[in-house]
């Protein structure tokens, strides 16, 4: 057995579980082989090259079970609550309870992606009026409708404002059909007027001190409501204590990016790190277990980057992505073309950032929930991701879009534009739908050639 | 030494075979695309081959580009479109900073450094607004040739207001046109300056003056002026605007092999 880093197809990941396997795997009770969730449908797998290590395993086995334990969450009587649109602040103050579990309805926006539009999630929601003028989001009305996707939570919370408008519009018919939805809002981020009292946020920005009191006002309703259906009091020393878990995950994810990220030849792939960085948003229904699964796959990547070995090569072209991808093969085509990921910006970057401890809690998810980039101006997004290119380094950087998100018709072009002017990098604007099959010639041809751009810009390459 | 360069794009496939210590052009041809593109390609090879008295064995390395490029089995290397047309552009017309390479199936705005190299690129996306295919349909519906279009276009009085970008739309709107007692001269000029405007704003890249037009729709006469109208900087097209991505594979072709043997 080879334990050389290597993006393997789900055949050659049969034969490598086998080999793990007889080398005295231990896996969690989620583990086993691959092949098995292609049984259950998702056939994506199939047309995917996955990274070769224990950990990412462990990750894919984590991702792709996560219906189970909000199964089993449910048989124990655990409060089930679906959170919408925001990604990252009221997930923290679920997992503050002890009998509650959070999870991400929007998330079913990948599942036309993984089952190959087995699902017939997409027709449903065209079914329903909501048409592919929208963001793929509306997946999600099809798997309440099927009930086949994760059980129906005993609670909606969704964020509206300064957020997406085809989300809110989907949330809104989620409500018309029955899923009672609480909705609460989150401003559109400014910056404090002159001599404004103003307030830090997680991240670059600061906002006026009264738009957090606001946010702060409506986290205290999400607060009520979240006590009156569980039953028990949240109280501030919880939400101490689940801030301080969330930034254990936050600050595991940080670490895992500095380490892929800077390394060369890059010790992990695109994919598995872009389901990583998921993770932070609502630790895919298990807090201890995403640490954990976090904690394995930081161990592989600083073990790899260690001994200077990787799935990729080492001239690979250091490339900054923008926005999460619909097609997860997109991130494989990024580096069949000769590229790798060295730093993202995948729309929630406040659920990376550090949650301010030793402040009153509400107040600091009030500020972190601010920080969302979706709640400022894609001229702020812009801001953010010139500082992380500049963390990470990056010799060109893809916009990806996906089709139907409002956010996504402009703010494109726009942080093209500065993104461009500030740095004098190459940019590539994509649009990638949940299946890109019908695309791959046109997409394969703008990687590479981002790639080879970025490649002669380098000295002395012709 | 001989090299080639083959462009596989998705219209027409292109050869040009090139000296590679003098870069002269020793042979070139164009060949309609179609199903077999590889036997294709092989057979507008041993044809410029035969036509400039060269063997087969002589070809010392082959770059193939463009949309069919990986099926070009024969080339010892594939590069895209985008850095091959720079390296032909700048080969012709050194100093170009902005190329605007408008094919059948796709249209691309480079952005050229004083170097040659590429700075950044930007190409249409899945549809077929502003690329050759679009003016095909418009022509066809106005019973007319790509060839003549121009020069119908060119007889226009005041060029009519094209909105649709969509090929199926700005077909119904041609005829609207029509029935409202538009010349097809005016509905040709309304085209050409629709596609020169969704070129010239593609990817929010700024051209930059030298501008050169490469290309099938190169060679449509006033195609040219329509995109100097919309860019606001003169256009050069290309000396053999077809033939000049090919030209740059063959350069890319000669550059290995020299970077091969520096490296020896």
């Amino acid at each position: 057995m080879t334990d050389l880093p290597d993006r393997i197809t789900l055949n050659e990941w049969d034969r490598r579980y086998a080999e793990l396997s007889r080398a005295g795997l231990r896996e969690p009770d989620y583990g086993g082989c691959l092949r098995r969730h292609v049984d259950d449908g998702d056939t994506r797998l199939l047309s995917l090259r996955m990274d070769n290590s224990a950990a990412s395993l462990r990750l894919w086995n984590f991702l792709l079970t996560e219906e189970d334990r909000l199964r089993k969450a449910r048989e124990e009587g655990k409060l089930l609550v679906g959170t919408l649109k925001d990604l990252g602040t009221v997930p923290v103050m679920v997992y503050s309870m002890k009998n509650a579990v959070a999870f991400y309805p929007d998330g079913a926006w990948w599942i036309p992606c993984i089952m190959e539009r087995n699902a017939k999630l997409l027709e449903i929601a065209d079914s329903l009026g909501i048409d592919d003028s929208f963001c793929p989001v509306r997946a999600m009305l099809g798997a309440f409708v099927s009930q086949a996707h994760f059980p129906i939570p005993d609670l909606l919370i969704c964020s509206v404002g300064a957020t997406c408008d085809d989300l809110s519009a989907i949330a809104q018919r989620l409500d018309a059909m029955g899923h009672p939805v609480h909705w609460w809002e989150i401003p559109f981020r400014r910056a404090p007027d002159p001599g404004e009292e103003s307030v830090a946020l997680p991240g670059i920005f600061l906002a006026p001190h009264d738009q957090v009191a606001f946010v702060r006002k409506e986290l205290e309703r999400v607060r009520e409501i979240l006590q009156d259906r569980a039953g028990l009091a949240l109280s501030d020393a919880d939400l101490a204590a689940g801030i301080g878990r969330a930034n254990r995950v936050r600050s595991l994810l940080d670490r895992l990016r500095e380490t892929v990220f800077a390394a060369s030849p890059a010790p992990l792939p695109a994919l598995e790190m872009l389901i990583a960085e998921m993770l932070a948003i609502h630790f895919c229904s298990d807090q201890n277990e995403c640490m954990a699964v976090l904690e394995s796959l930081l161990a592989e990547a600083t073990k790899r980057a260690g001994a200077g070995v990787g799935p990729l090569p080492e001239d690979a072209a250091r490339i900054f992505w923008v926005n999460p991808v619909a097609d997860l093969r997109v991130m494989n085509m990024l580096e069949d073309a000769g590229g790798r990921v060295c730093g993202t910006e995948y729309l929630f970057s406040h659920a990376l950032d550090r949650i301010p401890e030793g402040i009153v809690p509400m107040e600091a998810l009030a500020r972190a929930a601010l920080a969302d980039p979706m709640a400022g101006s894609p001229v702020d997004r812009a801001e953010r991701i010139c500082h992380d290119i500049g963390r990470f380094g990056a010799e060109a950087v893809v916009v990806s879009s996906i089709p139907g998100a409002s956010h996504c018709a402009l703010e494109g072009t726009i942080i093209g534009d500065i993104v461009r002017r500030r740095l004098a990098l190459p940019i590539l604007e994509i649009e990638v739908p949940p299946i890109t099959d019908s695309q791959e010639p046109t997409l394969r041809t703008r990687l590479e050639a981002l790639v080879e751009t970025a490649r002669s810009r380098r000295a002395g390459i012709p | 030494m001989i090299v080639a360069g083959i462009d596989a794009g998705s219209r027409t496939i292109k050869v040009v075979l090139l000296d590679g210590e003098t870069l002269t052009v020793l042979g070139a041809g164009v060949v309609d695309q179609g199903i077999e593109q590889e036997a294709l390609a092989e057979r507008l090879l041993q044809d410029v081959l035969e036509n400039a008295g060269i063997r087969r064995d002589d070809v010392a390395a082959m770059v193939a580009t463009g949309y069919g490029r990986k099926l070009i089995h024969a080339a010892d290397t594939q590069i895209t479109e985008i850095s091959c047309q720079a390296v032909g552009v700048s080969h012709c017309l050194p100093g170009a900073r902005t190329v605007i390479d408008i094919g059948g199936q796709d249209s691309k705005f480079l952005q050229l450094l004083p170097s040659g190299r590429v700075s950044d690129f930007a190409m249409n996306d899945r549809c077929a607004a502003g690329t050759g295919r679009f003016l095909e349909t418009a022509a066809a519906q106005l019973g007319v040739r790509v060839a003549e279009f121009g020069e119908m276009a060119g007889r226009s009085a005041e060029a009519a207001q094209i909105s649709s970008m969509c090929v199926v739309f700005a077909e119904t709107e041609i005829v609207g046109l029509l029935a409202q007692g538009c010349t097809a001269e005016d509905i040709a000029a309304g085209i050409q300056a629709s596609i020169a405007q969704r070129i010239g704003c593609m990817g929010g890249l700024k051209a930059t003056p030298p501008v050169v037009f490469t290309g099938g729709v190169a060679l449509v006469p006033t195609m040219g002026s329509a995109l100097s109208a919309a860019l606001g900087h003169p256009v050069t097209v290309a000396p053999e605007p077809q033939l000049t991505c090919a030209l740059g594979a063959a350069i890319m072709a000669a550059r290995r092999i020299d970077a091969s043997s520096d490296s020896e």
